[in-house]
């Protein structure tokens, strides 16, 4: 895509985003996604962006992708993760594993997918499969009455990614991204062959995956940050107290400024990076951005900040989900130290 | 020097300790956060445990970090339900204390301070509720934000302009007065739907031509401002505690969370470092807030140490919760860090925002410079 059709194409997105998401976006944090909010998303072709239109897809690419998720993060973090999962943890799979005939339903919001997989890579919650039983539970699912669960399954010899249905479901109320059912999926079924996505040696391939995705996780927590600063720079200038505007103190308007910089050159960093394995780091700095910025903007709201119908107190929970459900610190860090210094780095 | 509490208030925080892990369950946790219910039941057997007084102010401080430790939403409603009796204890006459103050410390009556208005948070003397007087005493218009026990309070201790204030002195002409909630005009509204500590009840009130009696004035007219900065001084330091015990508490959730990872887990250092560091920071908190406290128990505030202590352990409190959701990722979502991560970020805000803590720090330290030359 030329950099010229890039910008037509985020010009529709903030747009989209300006005149659909924002107005609702508190009232889906309580309510939910409406189904006509889902198909709105499917008609802009963002729930497969990245998968070739072959196959179902628009045919995005990543950098153009990532920098749609920092456009609508900035209105509706909830929306951006859920086009994050159907895009990249559900459709992205299905094609590279040979299932590119579910893609159509997924991307058309007719029916919706998630990915069930232990973020902190910990054996002790596994869904298990032993012959082709699949039984087991997980309790951090997003999405878990979605139709199709791609589940990351052990037994004690190798790893596989199948296509399950949860037996059971039990809801829970989520720290963050409230708009997204969120809960444990239970599962006690047979898997035929033809959803079994990937045999062996699933794990890696899943890490690598989310590796490679880094970027877009980064780009929805760059959405936060800003979302939470440019938030804190209106207010500080329609809030006085001792007889000032809080944008005119030196102490606010420097963190605010420092803040806004930061975010710029992360932006910059975005809109350059071509995605793939290599940008945990960046995925770590902008959850920390993120985390950062909401938590400067609800003090400058002050007591505003702490009410929900204010919208800042939920960047707060949404910052520290989001890094919850797509990073494990050790894990991430490991990654990183082996890439930049050496295989042996951050052994100890 | 001895750093070591009296035998007394150790047994107080003994005695805390295991009455907040009894009678804080889960389910009750869960329940009044869900609800935003305020805890009326958790109140009263708090009280007739006997930890609410003011006999030996220490008690309470520990009082407040073991239950904040446990969980700061239940704690905090319990105790602040005598809150701005100091001010009473102080500044009040003595018809003052029989019908207002001392019913409070009986659990029979709940208080409340009305201080921040809409415009004015941080900005005290900023506040615009207006008290007019009259032949009997005063007339109330005003709007107030925030208030903590608003709509569960019998009475409120309210700050109001008495008089416009001479130039550049704002802080001047403001009075404090006692308002029943049950009075004509006056009208609480429960806010709901916050971050946090949702266990606290939490108001905004109006006030229309309400009617007080000259007798509800509470200490000398105009002075009001003062008596409220003297009341900070006390208060802050248990919000210090209360930072420290939702600190102590996230760091008792982590350590829990270690003890049943393997070995290798907690040999590895970043782990090590982490948790090195976030008890660190707690000692150093609950240092700084024993010594702001043993100031103001001994009539003898000093308000940088004050200042100092509320604004830490408020950092530390977000910091820790901070850095225990990095270690424990995903599963801290099934522990009370969760919980604790969105109370403790109240701490940064009232009773003096971070910010206005900086201010009295470096504002008096510059002063006492000034002063010494």
């Amino acid at each position: 895509m030329s950099s010229e059709e890039q910008k037509l194409l985020i010009n529709v997105i903030e747009q989209f985003a300006k005149s659909e998401l924002e107005s609702v976006s508190l009232k889906i944090e309580k309510e939910g996604l409406p189904r006509p909010l889902v198909r709105r998303l499917a008609e802009l072709g963002l729930l497969a962006a990245t998968v070739p239109p072959s196959e179902g897809g628009s045919g995005i690419d990543v950098r153009s992708f990532s920098l749609i998720l920092y456009t609508i993060a900035k209105y509706s973090p909830s929306v951006a993760y859920y086009i994050y999962v159907q895009n990249t943890l559900v459709n992205e799979v299905l094609h590279q594993t040979g299932r590119s005939d579910l893609i159509p339903t997924v991307a058309s919001g007719e029916i919706t997918g998630t990915m069930v997989h232990d973020i902190n890579m910990n054996s002790q919650h596994n869904v298990k499969v032993e012959g082709t039983k699949l039984q087991g539970e997980n309790e951090y699912v997003v999405l878990p009455s979605a139709t199709y669960h791609i589940v990351l399954a052990r037994s004690s010899e190798r790893s596989l990614l199948v296509l399950a249905k949860p037996s059971r479901v039990e809801r829970k109320k989520p720290l963050g991204l409230r708009a997204l059912e969120f809960g444990v999926s239970f599962y006690d079924s047979e898997v035929a062959r033809e959803n079994v996505l990937i045999q062996e040696k699933a794990e890696e391939a899943l890490a690598r995956h989310l590796d490679s995705s880094s970027i877009q996780v980064g780009a929805i927590a760059l959405g936060i940050a800003e979302s939470a600063i440019d938030k804190a720079i209106e207010y500080s200038k329609q809030r006085r107290a001792f007889e000032s505007y809080l944008y005119e103190f030196q102490p606010i308007a420097a963190v605010l400024s420092d803040m806004k910089s930061r975010i710029g050159h992360m932006k910059d960093a975005l809109t350059a990076s071509e995605g793939g394995e290599g940008t945990v780091m960046f995925k770590l700095h902008a959850l920390e951005i993120a985390r950062l910025a909401s938590r400067i903007a609800l003090q400058v709201h002050g007591g505003y900040g702490y009410l929900e119908d204010v919208g800042i107190e939920r960047l707060y929970r949404d910052s520290m989900f989001l890094t919850l459900l797509t990073s494990n610190y050790l894990r991430d860090m490991k990654a990183a130290s082996t890439n930049l210094i050496s295989k042996d780095a951050f052994r100890i | 020097m001895s750093f070591e509490l009296p035998e007394e208030v150790e047994q107080t925080r003994k005695k805390a300790r295991e009455f907040a892990l009894r009678e804080f369950t889960d389910d009750l946790i869960r329940h009044y956060d869900e609800t935003e219910e305020y805890p009326n039941e958790i109140r009263k057997k708090v009280f007739e445990a006997g930890f609410i007084t003011l006999e030996n102010p220490w008690n309470m401080l520990v009082t407040m970090e073991e239950f904040c430790r446990v969980d700061p939403g239940l704690g905090l409603s319990s105790l602040a339900s005598v809150f701005g009796a100091e001010m009473v204890l102080l500044y009040g006459t003595d018809e003052q204390k029989e019908k207002y103050m001392y019913p409070t410390l009986r659990g029979e009556k709940i208080s409340a301070v009305a201080v921040t208005e809409p415009g004015a948070g941080s900005d005290v003397a900023g506040i615009s509720s207006r008290l007019d007087k009259t032949e009997r005493g005063w007339i109330l218009n005003g709007h107030k934000m925030f208030i903590t026990n608003g709509t569960v309070a019998d009475h409120y201790y309210l700050l109001a302009r008495s008089s416009l204030p001479p130039k550049d002195k704002r802080h001047h002409g403001l009075t404090l007065v006692i308002v029943e909630r049950r009075w004509k005009g006056v009208n609480p509204v429960k806010l709901k739907g916050k971050l946090g500590m949702r266990a606290t009840d939490t108001a905004e009130i109006t006030f229309e031509n309400v009617e007080i009696p000259v007798e509800n004035t509470l200490g000398e007219e105009g002075k009001g401002f003062y008596i409220v900065m003297t009341f900070f001084n006390i208060s802050r330091v248990y919000v210090a505690a209360q930072s420290v015990g939702t600190a102590q508490g996230i760091l008792d959730a982590l350590m829990d969370y270690l003890s049943r990872k393997p070995q290798s887990f907690r040999e590895m250092e970043s782990v090590q470092f982490a948790l090195a560091e976030m008890s660190t920071m707690v000692e150093a908190a609950r240092n700084l807030t024993y010594k702001a406290a043993s100031k103001v128990f001994a009539f003898n505030p000093d308000p940088v140490l004050t200042s100092m202590a509320k604004y830490y352990a408020a950092d530390v409190a977000n910091f820790v919760a901070n850095e225990a959701f990095k270690i424990i990722g995903v599963e801290g979502l099934n522990t009370r860090v969760e919980k604790l991560y969105r109370d403790a970020k109240i701490t940064e805000i009232w009773e003096g925002t971070n910010e206005i803590e900086k201010l009295v720090i470096s504002r008096m330290l510059l002063r006492r410079l000034s002063e010494a030359k």
